[in-house]
């Protein structure tokens, strides 16, 4: 009879609001097996791990630890059932030492009690060295780096005694020295059988480490293989699912006269500095590069929440000021932001409230609202963009991710704008409603508005956009045609010259 | 909604329970139309201040400093009136212009230097009432306002107490400002999410000042009823009707933390807490102990803290109720650990 898996996952799902970011997952761990989770961003893995470790309840779906099935599974109740995960970010107390922060998950016992200060250093001394780690137990772990915090994160889970180890990026931040020395303690671990699920974005980790390979698409597992069978194509065509040029709608635009221009645009308080730009009615133009290169930075500049200090704007030929919102949407330019449960949509209100917000000037003539008007416009829109809502009276907070997204587009649609600067339009969406925006996009150029499309997504701006501009450092470092590669377009948001690696 | 049920039966109760005869075979006490009047009359003030509180507390803001302005105001109309020999009307616009200036202070510290209302109008409260009371030296009160113009706070002008009539007013006026008109959708986006709505190109700022703005308004004219009903006007006019006046908004059912709330809702308050205040005085168990004042303010209390909790109560239960179906999900409990 074969031994019953370490942990067994049967059809998990979960829903946050309206977006399912788990429709049916299976995965299983055996004792002494570093089994690789892959996927996108948002296929559903931090979810997986949160379920696992107790910290959300999923809506459907068995989990069994050593072949017991298991409900109801808290913090506590995973952490007793030997289940421990070395975060990212290690959650520790930075003011205490090493051996004490050891302490506090490891010691059981009442709040009254003598402590063993040299049973706890002991301890401490001995974990560090199980896994090779050259930290003074007596430290205190704010004056440890971050590689060195995550190795007392390990020390606490072998000092628990864990049957299952789960670690999510845990070399992000390391260097290839630390990376190596990570390597062996995971191979460690596997030797004393434990199952250690691993999570990373480096495909090179996973084919020297791991042993099986589960990939997440959508919320759903789409495959466990072991790698041994498996090559990086490979892995990637079972994450992407689709050929790139499939997703996107053809570019069918003739780009026409010049609408928005960008003359060494800077703004000292954001970081943006020297930054020119031409944006064509009926063009999309990309704004690729690393988190933190200045691309929401230089759509908050555009939009008027940090106005320019130098540098000038045009639009039209005619030089503008944008110095609020308020200014940049009387001349046009619309915003539909990054985050946008915080500035797309008032969760609480309504959507017709919602898509109304930007128009109340001219929708309600002397301040009074018309309700009747209202509705009509978000009756429009929620048949235009085909929001799916239990109609215009529904709280925006009560919709999906990418309805909540139309939503926020389609109240800067009604201002009839002639630039739409699109932050991230498609994190966490759906692929569902990722294509329609796409397509509602595309439409949008297509009429002749000139679109700035801020995305992450690197085949998301290649294949959406008719030139990319790519960022870094606060300004555009290269202009791309439409047509580059991913290789191109990362290594200019890298600043190297050629592709490296 | 269930305030007016709440209301409804206090009122009930009061009528049947404060309402006696008296030996020589008059109706007295809670039913005479009498009394009802004096109730209406007595509560415009903490109604105004309620009304002008509203919309702050919609845009998630606060606004301690409206009872004190009302003091402040007092004493400038009086001072108007009195030592410089203006006309009561020159007088009254003038006071009215001075609560306007108040919660322009407010609303300048809050939406330029980004402080927090709460500190910015508990810092108004001392400074307004403190002002009223240096003006006065603590102790001047102005007096001998002339009949015309104590007909506004002691008489009645179509068969209601004159003063009401300004009270319905500015409630009607409240109401559609912030029911019917883009400047009330504007208060509630900023009360919900702030940043959202600064995102969606609204003037918060504006907005943000034009609430504190009418406050103080409302305040002043608050400060004058006050005067016409006492004959008197006086540095510790008011004194803590705003507790009365947020109690009356949250008891209306607008959150204290922004967005959801009705003007109706701020009136039911209002008028909850009146009836309550008054009722209590004619009930005569209460009138042998002599405890009407103290009986009311435990009562108010409670009364808020029970609608706060039925409030939250559906929220939490629906909580509580486990979710909706996992069936697939087997029963047993975890292992306990070793």
């Amino acid at each position: 009879m074969p031994v019953a898996p370490v942990l067994q996952l049967r059809q998990l799902a979960k829903s946050f609001g309206g977006a399912r970011a788990l429709r049916g997952v299976d995965f299983d761990l055996q004792a002494g097996e570093v089994h690789a989770l892959l996927g996108e961003n948002g296929a559903g893995k931090s979810t997986l791990i949160k379920i696992v470790t107790g910290a959300h309840q999923p809506d459907g779906g068995t989990i069994a630890v050593g072949g017991e099935p298991v409900a109801d599974l808290t913090p506590a109740a995973a952490q007793a059932l030997g289940i421990a995960c070395v975060y990212q970010q290690p959650a520790l107390f930075p003011d205490l030492s090493v051996a004490e922060n050891i302490a506090l998950r490891l010691e059981r016992g009442g709040a009254f009690r003598t402590v063993g200060w040299r049973a706890r250093r002991e301890c401490a001394q001995d974990l560090l060295r199980r896994i090779g780690a050259a930290i003074s137990p007596e430290a205190e772990v704010h004056s440890l780096s971050m590689p060195e915090q995550q190795l007392v994160e390990i020390a606490c889970a072998l000092g628990s005694g864990a049957r299952i180890v789960i670690m999510d990026e845990p070399t992000a931040s390391l260097t290839h020295q630390e990376q190596h020395l990570l390597f062996g303690v995971v191979r460690d671990l596997r030797k004393n059988g434990v199952g250690v699920i691993y999570i990373s974005h480096r495909l090179e980790e996973i084919f020297a480490l791991a042993d099986r390979v589960t990939v997440l698409r959508d919320g759903e597992s789409v495959g466990t293989h072991p790698v041994a069978a498996m090559d990086e194509a490979g892995l990637i065509r079972l994450m992407v699912g689709r050929e790139v040029a499939q997703i996107y709608p053809p570019s069918e635009a003739a780009p026409g006269a010049v609408v928005l221009a960008l003359r060494g645009v800077g703004c000292t308080a954001s970081g943006v500095r020297d930054v020119t730009l031409d944006v064509r009615a009926g063009e999309i133009v990309g704004l690729a590069g690393l988190v933190g290169a200045g691309r929401t930075e230089l759509a908050r500049v555009l939009f008027g929440l940090t106005p320019a200090d130098t540098g000038e704007i045009l639009l039209h030929g005619q030089r503008v000021t944008l110095r609020s919102p308020q200014e940049a949407v009387a001349l046009g330019i619309a915003y539909v932001p990054e985050d946008r449960r915080r500035h797309g949509v008032v969760l609480e209100m309504p959507i017709a409230h919602n898509m109304t917000m930007a128009v109340h000037r001219r929708l309600f003539r002397g301040a009074w609202l018309r309700f009747g008007a209202e509705r009509s416009l978000a009756l429009d829109y929620i048949r235009d963009l085909a929001v799916k809502c239990t109609g215009p009276d529904a709280p925006g907070g009560s919709l999906s991710g990418g309805n909540q997204q139309k939503v926020s587009l389609a109240r800067w649609l009604a201002t009839k704008p002639k630039v739409l600067i699109l932050d991230e339009p498609t994190q966490g969406v759906d692929v569902g409603a990722k294509s329609e925006i796409h397509k509602i996009v595309r439409r949008l150029a297509k009429e002749g508005l000139a679109v700035l499309l801020i995305s992450s997504d690197l085949p998301e701006v290649i294949g959406m956009s008719d030139r990319i501009g790519v960022m870094r450092g606060g300004t555009i470092t290269a202009m791309l045609p439409g047509t580059a590669d991913p290789h191109t377009v990362m290594a200019a948001a890298l600043g190297q010259e050629e592709t490296a690696g | 909604m269930l305030l007016l049920y709440v209301l409804i039966a206090e009122w009930l109760f009061f009528y049947f329970a404060g309402t006696t005869t008296n030996r020589r075979g008059i109706v007295v006490g809670f039913g005479t139309l009498d009394r009802q009047f004096d109730i209406l009359r007595h509560s415009c003030e903490i109604g105004l201040l309620a009304l002008a509180l509203t919309p702050v507390i919609i845009t998630a803001g606060i606004d301690l400093s409206v009872a004190s302005l009302l003091g402040l105001c007092a004493i400038l109309f009086g001072k108007f009136w009195h030592d410089a020999g203006m006309p009561i009307p020159l007088a009254a616009a003038l006071a009215l212009g001075c609560g306007a200036l108040g919660g322009a202070l407010n609303a300048a510290l809050i939406t330029t230097l980004r402080l927090p209302p709460l500190i910015v109008t508990l810092g108004t409260y001392s400074l307004f009432r403190g002002l009223a009371e240096a003006i006065t030296r603590g102790s001047a009160t102005y007096t001998n306002f002339p009949e015309s113009f104590l007909f506004l706070g002691q008489e009645r002008w179509l068969g209601l107490p004159t003063q009401a009539w300004l009270f319905f007013a500015v409630a009607a006026g409240v109401w559609v400002l912030v029911h019917r008109m883009t400047f009330g959708r504007s208060f509630r986006a900023i009360g919900f999410a702030p940043d959202g709505a600064r995102y969606a190109g609204l003037p918060v700022n504006r907005r943000v000042a034009l609430a504190y703005i009418l406050a103080g308004l409302i305040a002043a004219l608050a400060a004058i009823i006050y005067t016409a009903r006492l004959g008197q006007a006086k540095a510790d006019a008011g004194m803590g009707y705003e507790l009365f006046a947020i109690t009356a908004v949250v008891l209306g059912g607008t959150s204290i933390f922004g967005g959801t709330g009705s003007v109706h809702g701020t009136l039911l308050g209002v008028a909850a807490i009146a009836v309550l205040k008054n009722g209590l005085a004619s009930l005569p168990v209460v009138m042998r102990m002599n405890a009407a004042e103290e009986m009311a303010g435990l009562l108010t209390g409670a009364l808020l803290l029970l609608a706060l909790t039925a409030g939250v109560l559906p929220r939490l239960w629906a909580q509580r109720r486990p979710p909706p179906a996992a069936p697939a999900i087997a029963s047993s409990t975890p292992p306990s650990p070793a």
